[in-house]
């Protein structure tokens, strides 16, 4: 994202008119310029006076300015895009005015966000409007200091910009420059229009990256979406920290989240402490990692186990080392992280002969790590593959595996929840969680006819041979094992992991890596990051 | 190997606009007929036959759902009416589209126009200007089918488009790295490539590295990088990490596809299966892949599923698994993290540099490398 500026444009019966823009012509700001022939204050501006200037908008008089951007009627309401060259001007054109924001080569998410934060402008400006008829008099201010300033040329002859001097009068200028400023440094705008309505807006390309790698919004949108109630939110900053950048009208909701979150604590039970609603829980969580302020990871446990990332800044001379090094004195980080070279679980970290004191301390380093996407959480993924038939090898390649056959089931907790992001409308959708048990309930007391016809049922999605070597299985003579069997079968497409199973199912690790032992000889494991949530971690490429 | 062709942005319309003496801005032809409307033609005029300073500007206008793409041209003579003529020949496609693409087709049409005009009046002459209908015509349906056109306007002119899709920039291709072929290599034509991508074409088989292919072909480092990352640029080779039985790989959420995707399978199977032997079996191959994991050597990996290897070739195993991203490799990075005041600070043991990296810069072996830094104990090793 290179240059970009804002501009206030007002088409009335008198005509077109630029009533402000910033930043302010460069021509205007060079001393050197003053020295050279007096500027007609009428004339056309080109952009010369002996200035290089390839990008952005300074190429463009105020006067084009006022008459390309300033739309009719029709246009007004809806999206106003032009593209000039290599600027391109973005903006939201209301019945009144319109602020357009100008950028170049741009990528379409990150105009459609800057079409976004005019928009918002606009109609927090017409809200204003309407009720003390702000914007009309802010536009008179504007006028008037422009006028003053080209009288003051005419007569002592020294070329300024009248825009400079429209600071100091007019709060709706002194907003936009504001605007302009926090969006080009932190991607983060918090503006009070008129000082009573608030318009916020953070630019997701600015906020969320990783090294160089930005997270595009779409994929951050799609893994919130996917995000399960077993999972957990980190908060990237204190809590404190976090409290006090929030505003005074902001939900009570939010901050009894913020005050009760933990790494250790998944998101049912957060809602349980917090005394909320799931729902209510998924949409908060949603905005603050939407806003750059949290992260989605699996609660922290002895039995996670971590490795490095491998997006991790590992360099002696960062400044995450230096960082490190201050919040953990004694400790460096590249030693740290030696550690997790090799996948390692927090449980072998602990050592009895320390004071449990330091086993806390670990947990925070690993929190730290975990916070400046230094590491990534392993999980085991399971997939039913049976030894190819003997007889027709032909047929079994043919034999699509069950991944492939058995199509999406939902799941028993609640997922896929959709809620708008706050950059698209601004009413959230809800959609009610989809509660139906899928893994059917099944009665202990082994053998009874109607356990038998239940596995039966669920065993009925494999082909003729896959149930073959599995009924051949010693451990499918034991028919408590063959049942839990069958009851996971669906799970072992290699998409699952175990922690994901032990919550729908209610199952001890313990119980499931048993079973998966037992039944090894048809199955596949492997480790690998979760993707719903790796992108937080390691960036897309 | 010809670099297939996907349209990305399918022209709606194309349209030509002037400034009429009596009637002002208007629509003169378009095609398909009637496609843009009265109304939008009164909202974008302003960008279409424009004020002096916006002309020969390539010019992208959005509205009512649609994007025009034009470039305003005045030529200025007395023997015009009003001194001057103004027209523009543009695009229209869907407001969704990238038309990034279009951009500069519509430059070159305005140049072209503007040529025949002061060469032979071709657009002020009635009888001439007839002949830009049919020209729009071929224009758009070729555009649209096939990404080019070459029409001859007249005996002594002709036409030439092309629409390039732009690609993202490729990354620095380090001598270290390997470049595979990403489809069959006798599909490539030879001759369509510079020189020096011809002299270095034998030698990419996805196992030399950069310095290796340098040092055999006989051409200068630097000139290998360029045409390799101009391959890479096309797509038509991709970047692996070099071989070697020590290596150690770990598979990532993608191997999963192995299974969910019957194209990624077949090719696969294709691919990895030992040439003049039996096919080898998704069951195999899957196992392989998740047998890859941190700690674990390609080595040790032979030596525990030398069953599954019996119609397996591990290094086009390994190939696929990266050029598909099923599997990444984990590299080694030395740190020297103590030292005493007095020495030189680390130069390449800073957490920057994989052994990759330091044994093609400085031409130690691993073996040797690991020697070196085992017993150091000044020296942790990050693997990632």
């Amino acid at each position: 994202m290179t240059d970009n500026s804002c501009t206030v444009i007002s088409s009335g019966s008198r005509g077109n008119k630029l009533l402000f823009r910033y930043p302010f012509q460069r021509v205007a700001e060079y001393p050197s310029s003053l020295t050279a022939k007096q500027r007609n204050p009428y004339a056309l501006n080109t952009a010369g006076d002996g200035l290089e200037d390839q990008d952005g908008d300074s190429r463009f008089s105020d006067i084009i300015l006022s008459t390309i951007l300033a739309t009719k009627s029709d246009m007004c309401g809806k999206k106003f895009e032009l593209k000039i060259d290599n600027v391109r001007f973005v903006g939201h054109p209301t019945l009144l005015q319109h602020p357009p924001v100008i950028q170049t080569n741009a990528d379409p998410s990150v105009i459609s966000c800057m079409h976004n934060l005019s928009r918002r402008i606009a109609i927090a400006l017409q809200h204003e409007e309407r009720r003390c008829q702000y914007l009309t008099r802010e536009a008179k201010l504007m006028l008037a200091a422009q006028d003053e300033i080209t009288t003051m040329t005419e007569m002592d002859g020294s070329p300024q910009s009248p825009f400079r001097q429209i600071l100091p009068k007019c709060k709706l200028a002194r907003d936009l420059k504001e605007a302009y400023d926090s969006l080009c440094t932190t991607g983060v705008v918090r503006l009070h229009i008129n000082n009573w309505l608030e318009v916020s807006f953070c630019l997701p390309h600015k906020i969320h990256r990783i090294g160089s790698n930005y997270i595009p919004p779409e994929a951050l949108e799609r893994s919130l979406k996917a995000i399960r109630p077993y999972h957990a939110l980190l908060l990237l900053e204190s809590e404190k920290a976090l409290l006090s950048q929030l505003p005074l009208d902001c939900s009570p909701a939010m901050v009894r989240l913020i005050k009760t979150s933990s790494a250790m604590k998944n998101l049912q039970q957060l809602a349980q402490d917090a005394d909320l609603a799931l729902l209510q829980i998924f949409q908060i969580a949603a905005h603050l990692v939407y806003w750059g302020k949290a992260i989605i990871i699996y609660p922290l446990c002895e039995n996670n186990v971590y490795m490095l990332s491998p997006h991790a800044n590992i360099s002696l001379y960062s400044p995450l080392a230096e960082h490190f090094t201050q919040h953990f004195p004694g400790y460096d980080l590249p030693s740290m992280l030696a550690k997790f070279s090799l996948p390692v679980s927090l449980a072998e970290f602990r050592n009895p002969l320390e004071a449990p004191a330091q086993e806390a301390y670990l947990i925070q380093m690993v929190v730290w790590m975990l916070q400046h996407h230094l590491l990534i959480q392993l999980h085991t993924y399971v997939c039913l593959l049976v030894p190819p038939s003997e007889e027709e090898p032909g047929l079994r390649d043919e034999d699509l595996p069950l991944a492939a056959r058995v199509g999406g089931r939902s799941l028993s907790t609640p997922s896929a929840l959709s809620f708008g992001s706050p950059t698209s409308s601004d009413d959230m959708t809800l959609t009610s969680p989809s509660m139906d048990n899928s893994s059917a309930e099944l009665l202990p007391g082994g053998d009874s006819p109607l356990n038998k016809r239940m596995t039966e049922t669920l065993l009925a999605s494999l082909s003729e041979h896959e149930r073959q070597v599995i009924l051949n299985i010693p451990a499918a003579q034991n028919p408590e094992d063959l049942r839990m069997f069958a009851r996971l079968l669906h799970y072992f497409r290699g998409h699952h992991h175990l922690e994901e199973i032990m919550y729908n199912e209610n199952m001890r690790r313990s119980q499931l890596k048993t079973l998966l032992d037992k039944f090894r000889s048809v199955l596949v494991v492997t480790n690998h990051e979760d993707p719903i949530i790796s992108i937080f971690q390691s960036p897309m490429e | 190997m010809t670099i297939r062709f996907r349209m990305n942005s399918r022209i709606e319309c194309i349209f030509f606009s002037e400034f009429h003496p009596t009637l002002g801005p208007k629509i003169t032809y378009q095609v398909p007929e009637e496609y843009i409307s009265r109304e939008l033609f009164d909202t974008v005029q302003v960008y279409i036959i424009t004020k002096p300073e916006l002309q020969n500007k390539l010019i992208t206008v959005t509205a009512m759902g649609k994007k025009l793409i034009g470039c305003p041209v005045c030529i200025e003579h007395k023997k015009y009416s009003r001194n001057a003529l103004l027209f523009n020949l543009g695009l229209v496609c869907d407001a969704q589209t990238n038309t990034c693409a279009l951009e500069p087709i519509v430059k070159k049409l305005s140049g072209y126009l503007t040529t025949l005009e002061l060469e032979s009046g071709f657009i002020s002459k009635e009888e001439s200007k007839h002949k830009l209908l049919p020209i729009m015509s071929t224009l758009l349906e070729e555009l649209n089918a096939t990404g080019a056109c070459t029409l001859p306007i007249d005996e002594s002119n002709t036409i030439h488009l092309k629409l390039i899709q732009l690609r993202k920039d490729p990354p620095i291709v380090q001598e270290y790295d390997v470049p595979v072929f990403t489809q069959c290599k006798d599909h490539f034509i030879k001759s369509q490539w510079d020189l020096t991508t011809q002299q270095i074409l034998p030698y990419i088989d996805g196992f030399r590295h950069i310095q290796k292919i340098s040092a055999e072909a006989d051409v200068e480092l630097n000139l290998v990088r360029i045409a390799v990352q101009n391959l890479l640029y096309y797509g038509v080779v991709t970047l692996v990490s070099i071989f070697q039985y020590s290596n150690v790989y770990c598979t990532t959420p993608k191997v999963q596809s192995l299974i969910d995707d019957k194209s990624i399978q077949e090719e696969c199977l294709n691919y990895v299966t030992k040439q003049g032997h039996k096919r080898a079996s998704l069951r195999d191959v899957f196992q392989l892949y998740c047998g890859l994991s941190p700690g674990t050597t390609v080595r040790d990996l032979c030596s525990r599923y030398s069953l599954q290897l019996q119609n397996v070739d591990e290094r086009r195993l390994i190939q696929f698994g990266l050029m598909k991203s099923l599997i990444r490799r984990l590299q080694k990075y030395p740190v020297k993290v103590i030292r005493d005041e007095r020495s030189r600070p680390p130069r390449l043991y800073t957490g920057c540099h994989s052994y990759d990296e330091i044994c093609c810069k400085t031409g130690i072996t691993y073996k040797e490398l690991d020697e070196r830094l085992e017993n150091d104990s000044n020296i942790v090793i990050c693997w990632k």
